[in-house]
């Protein structure tokens, strides 16, 4: 594209120049509102498609193939013109340049030779109401009140692809097993690659595979172990695009009692061999309360051939509960086993994620006891906050399936906190978001990849996400972790949850039906909503009740509870989970919020992407009056962001993507002291362990804002 | 060259449980928490954004790299090492056999770009021009000269203005390209090399200032003179060298502005005062920022592995730290 001639700075220099303070040592915020400004005047007017009309718009999407004459056709177009009145009334304006930068450069839709946008925001909106509510008018106004309000924001495949004739699919998330044979592993990479070309992370479960040197056809000595399907899953990743608008991506999951578990983490080490050196495939292990038990008594842990436990359980090792067999295990002698010092084990993991980040960790045991589902949990996906039951597939010698198992996909959105608390009506905004994200589950129908697809129709899991925490507390002045915070963060998830199992309860009501196994869930048993029914949750704080009472938002009681029990008990749910807070990478840019509910990284954070380049993003709401309230994650430490998200985690039945961040001072030991916290506190799952090293005093540029602390 | 090669001559068991200068073990402990290689940027990421240049483009990227290898390649056989025999601390020996096999390792990581990027007979072209060019010769044999001289307080003026000063012209294309979105993992690859030349500049420049302490009022004179001397000489040579390569696209003057910019870091490493007054070192505000050597960014894990992972301390848990 070609922006017009300008007399002043370029948006790109403006926006750089929020990460350098201004003669009186002030952030110059307005120098960004500025590059937005600019962004619009130099580049995307000078870039858009002029209609003179609505009519001659849509016509000409819907005959050059832009847009879905599905989407369109079942409304008619005096709504649809109503409706985009009803956005454009609105005056959405980006805050940020990164905001805008990002929608623009990533969301929007273009011309097919890539040069003209032909959208703008407001369309964009519009477009995603209009096909998620299938035709439902009523549905359709409120998702464009509560997206163009910023209240609820759909994840990124949602808000890229819905209505455009040319797509991916909405779905974010996809977890898939592999099983100990050639069929599954086979299936798994055609699997690999088919979700990564409609988009959305695919991560699997290596932990079902046996070792390296595990025999075949009782040939001994015959596997090559787990390391060569990782490298062909990296390989299939980079291969698969979606239409180039996201990389594919992709995680595997290993049991911590694998045998192969120290070559797997092996492979992130910063001079491993090429050969076995994994770049771009992310990590997670599977640990169980088991290995911290053997750890406290600073013994060895025994690690067990899949293969062997297989044949002696007759079921795949990921479906085995460590911590209940181990003993059992160690005693059996049909079972191969070696053993590591489970110290080492983590220290080794603590090691990596110094280096890379990686592996992300889930407390697999947490996580069981906490799922209201029957079913067992064995592994994550790509971002670590989806946590479901899955069941395996068989396959013929034709590769078709014999039987078809149940994995797993999610379908994400998050709410922005500030501005739904701003918006005073917390039971629309959540049961508008629910409706909507569970349209998503509705209206996809994976069919490449069959035991999605069964999972999907049976379980209609939805994850709904929750982002701006840090945006919201800051404009509060709240500190981040403090009393307050952590009791704010309570409530909220508190109230959060009852209206999201509401709304599913209403769905299920209408629908006539509730997710496949409800009847076996414990929710149908009652069980799960105990701790609300027995125990009263209230405000711990004057401060956090003074907030929900200044928002008018209502906190369930235990009255509440008791009524939706029985309702759910009667009619069931919808969905089978409900809500799981992902990192929120690109969509709180262009929603202007905080990732996720986690600290920020830095007052201005440096964002680096391939489409994007380097840029600079402020905090929301912080100026130079209310910096103190946005301090960033490595000075607020492990132990804050730990208490702040067990206090969600008790309210949500999936998980969190929680990083934790360090400074340089720290080593291997305060990460696992973080990580035994973490266990101990109730987390569910850590996603990345990062680290930041200051430059070197003397070293580094002068005035820039991310460099002082 | 048939010279003969000077060694220190007397070596003792270098003990690190005594240390004089602090700023050994502050410096080496960083160098070694800071140690990567090439292989872990996924720099076939760039092979689409490569594609997406135009020949003069890629010409001049791929020019601007064989200089950056040349540059490297002196200071990883030479340069640091002509150091050594005259360090003051047994540790600082030390830090400079890491400086030259860091250098050695940033030469390489040109290599695993171009080899990503560009086909065999491109390559060899480039480091034809390279072999050509006028100017880039007479830069490195400037420096050469000064590493080959008697004088072992010049030799620290030499390399530090090398590290800070005359690596930026090429350093300059991978942050305008990463700032307008393309070569990002190229672009990460080099700041870590930028990482790496910020503390070497500032280490040499430091230890510069630790031998002109014991100096004559008068030799230090010598000394400063000396300094800026050369500095002209090269600002003369490098102006002209960013004209042949940066005149093609028109962007030599924004070029010249981060020259003078880093030239006043150079002689701040020495304890000079700056050269360049602020009008003539206003360098673009995004190429600026994107210079910042802190491990901060906040990147997309999916597509690149960012500038800012570090080798960790080691510590063994406690019982204590077990004890729920």
């Amino acid at each position: 594209m070609i922006d017009a001639p300008r007399t002043g700075m370029d948006y790109h220099s403006l926006n750089a120049m929020l990460n350098l303070y201004d003669t009186e040592g002030n952030i110059q915020f307005d120098k960004d509102r500025e590059a937005a400004r600019e962004y619009f005047l130099q580049h995307v007017n000078q870039n858009t498609v002029f209609f003179h009309s609505l009519k001659e718009r849509l016509d000409y999407l819907v005959e050059k193939k832009y847009y879905e004459p599905e989407v369109l056709a079942q409304y008619d177009f005096t709504f649809i013109q109503a409706l985009t009145e009803r956005a454009y009334s609105k005056k959405f304006r980006f805050p940020t340049f990164l905001g805008a930068f990002k929608y623009y450069t990533s969301y929007t839709l273009k011309t097919f030779d890539g040069k003209r946008y032909l959208e703008r925001y407001e369309d964009r909106v519009v477009m995603v109401a209009l096909t998620l509510a299938a035709g439902d008018e009523g549905l359709a106004t409120a998702l464009v009140d509560e997206i163009v309000s910023g209240r609820f924001q759909p994840a990124t495949p949602t808000f890229l692809n819905a209505g455009k004739a040319q797509r991916g699919e909405f779905v974010s998330c996809f977890l898939l097993r592999i099983e100990d044979n050639m069929e599954s592993i086979g299936r798994s990479i055609n699997s690999a690659l088919q979700l990564s070309k409609r988009g959305g992370g695919v991560a699997l479960s290596l932990s079902n595979i046996r070792e390296a040197g595990a025999p075949i056809k009782h040939i001994e000595n015959q596997s090559s172990g787990i390391i060569p399907v990782m490298k062909l899953l990296e390989d299939s990743f980079t291969y698969a695009n979606q239409l180039g608008a996201r990389q594919g991506a992709g995680a595997v999951y290993l049991s911590a009692h694998h045998p192969d578990i120290m070559k797997f983490l092996d492979t992130k080490r910063e001079n491993a061999d090429e050969k076995i050196r994994i770049k771009t495939l992310s990590l997670g292990v599977v640990v169980p309360d088991i290995t911290f038990e053997l750890a406290r008594k600073n013994e060895e842990m025994y690690l067990f051939s899949p293969y062997d436990v297989e044949r002696v359980y007759g079921v795949p090792f990921g479906d085995i509960s460590i911590s209940e067999k181990y003993h059992e295990m160690v005693d059996d002698a049909r079972i191969r086993k070696t053993k590591i010092s489970a110290r080492q084990f983590f220290q080794t993991v603590a090691e990596l994620q110094f280096e890379s980040g990686y592996p992300y960790v889930v407390f697999e045991d947490t996580v069981n006891n906490a799922n209201p589902v029957a079913g067992r949990i064995n592994m994550s996906n790509l971002c670590s906050e989806i946590l479901q039951v899955n069941t395996p597939s068989t396959f013929n010698e034709d590769l078709t399936y014999e039987e078809i198992g149940k994995d797993i996909s999610c379908n994400l959105g998050s709410m922005n906190i500030a501005t739904a608390m701003d918006g005073g009506d917390l039971e629309k905004t959540v049961e508008i978001a629910v409706r909507g994200l569970t349209a998503v589950s509705t209206q996809s129908a994976i069919d490449a990849v069959p035991s999605i697809r069964y999972g999907n129709d049976r379980a209609h899991a939805i994850g709904l996400g929750q982002m701006n925490l840090h945006g919201y507390l800051g404009r509060e002045r709240i500190h981040y972790g403090s009393e307050e915070g952590v009791d704010f963060t309570n409530i909220y998830f508190y109230t959060v949850l009852f209206h999201a199992i509401a709304a599913s309860n209403t769905i299920a009501k209408e629908q006539g039906t509730a997710f496949e196994g409800f009847e076996n869930s414990k929710y149908a048993s009652g069980e799960f909503f105990d701790k609300y029914t027995d125990q009263e949750w209230v405000p711990a704080t004057a401060r956090v009740a003074a907030l929900f009472e200044d928002a008018g938002i209502a906190i369930p009681t235990q009255e509440d509870w008791r009524e939706l029990k029985a309702k759910v008990q009667e009619h069931g749910i919808f969905n089978q989970n409900l809500q799981a807070v992902p990192p929120t990478g690109s969509i709180s840019y262009i929603n202007n919020s905080t990732s996720s509910i986690h600290p920020i990284a830095s007052r201005i954070e440096i964002r680096k992407e391939g489409k994007l380049g380097r840029v600079y993003y402020p905090a929301p709401f912080m100026d130079n009056e209310n910096l103190e309230y946005f301090q960033d994650a490595y000075e607020i430490g492990p132990e804050k962001i730990i208490d702040t998200y067990a206090a969600a985690t008790q309210h949500v039945d999936q998980g969190l993507s929680l990083t934790l961040f360090f400074k340089d001072t720290a080593t291997t030991r305060d990460i696992n002291k973080a990580q035994i916290y973490a266990w101990r506190k109730g987390i569910k799952t850590i996603y990345y362990i990062r680290i930041r090293q200051l430059a070197l005093e003397g070293t580094e540029v002068d005035g820039c804002v991310s460099c002082m602390l | 060259m048939t010279e003969k090669l000077t060694l220190v001559s007397h070596v003792d068991a270098i003990n690190w449980n005594r240390i004089q200068d602090e700023k050994d073990v502050e410096v080496w402990n960083r160098l070694t928490a800071n140690f990567w290689l090439p292989e872990k940027v996924p720099l076939s990421g760039d092979v689409q954004s490569w594609a997406t240049l135009t020949p003069e483009e890629q010409t001049l990227t791929m020019r601007v790299f064989t200089g950056l290898t040349l540059l490297d390649t002196i200071q990883g056989t030479v340069g640091a090492v002509s150091l050594i025999p005259d360090a003051l601390t047994p540790h600082e020996e030390a830090v400079y056999t890491n400086i030259a096999f860091m250098e050695s390792v940033h030469a390489k990581s040109y290599s695993s770009i171009f080899s990503t990027l560009c086909s065999t007979p491109e390559i060899d072209a480039a480091f034809r021009w390279s072999t050509e060019n006028q100017n880039l010769q007479r830069k490195a044999q400037i420096v050469l000269d000064y590493y080959h001289g008697d004088d072992p307080l010049k030799r620290k003026v030499a390399s530090t203005l090398l590290e800070s000063f005359l690596f930026y012209s090429g350093f300059y294309l991978p942050m305008y390209w990463s700032s307008r979105a393309k070569l990002t993992n190229t672009a990460d690859l080099i700041r870590l090399i930028i990482r790496d030349e910020a503390v070497h500049g500032y280490y040499i420049g430091y230890k510069f200032q630790k031998g002109l302490e014991a100096e004559s009022e008068a030799r230090r004179e010598e000394l400063k003179d000396y300094t800026f001397s050369l500095l002209y000489d090269l600002y003369e040579n490098e102006v002209q060298y960013t004209h042949d390569l940066y005149d093609p696209l028109g962007m030599a003057e924004d070029v010249k502005k981060f020259l003078h910019y880093n030239a006043n870091k150079a002689l701040m490493n020495l304890g000079y005062e700056a050269l360049f007054p602020s009008t003539v070192t206003d360098v673009s505000p995004a190429i600026l920022s994107a210079l910042s050597p802190n491990a901060d960014e906040n990147h997309d894990f999916f597509s690149g592995s960012g500038s800012s992972y570090v080798i960790g301390k080691h510590e063994e848990t406690t019982d204590d730290d077990w004890d729920f």
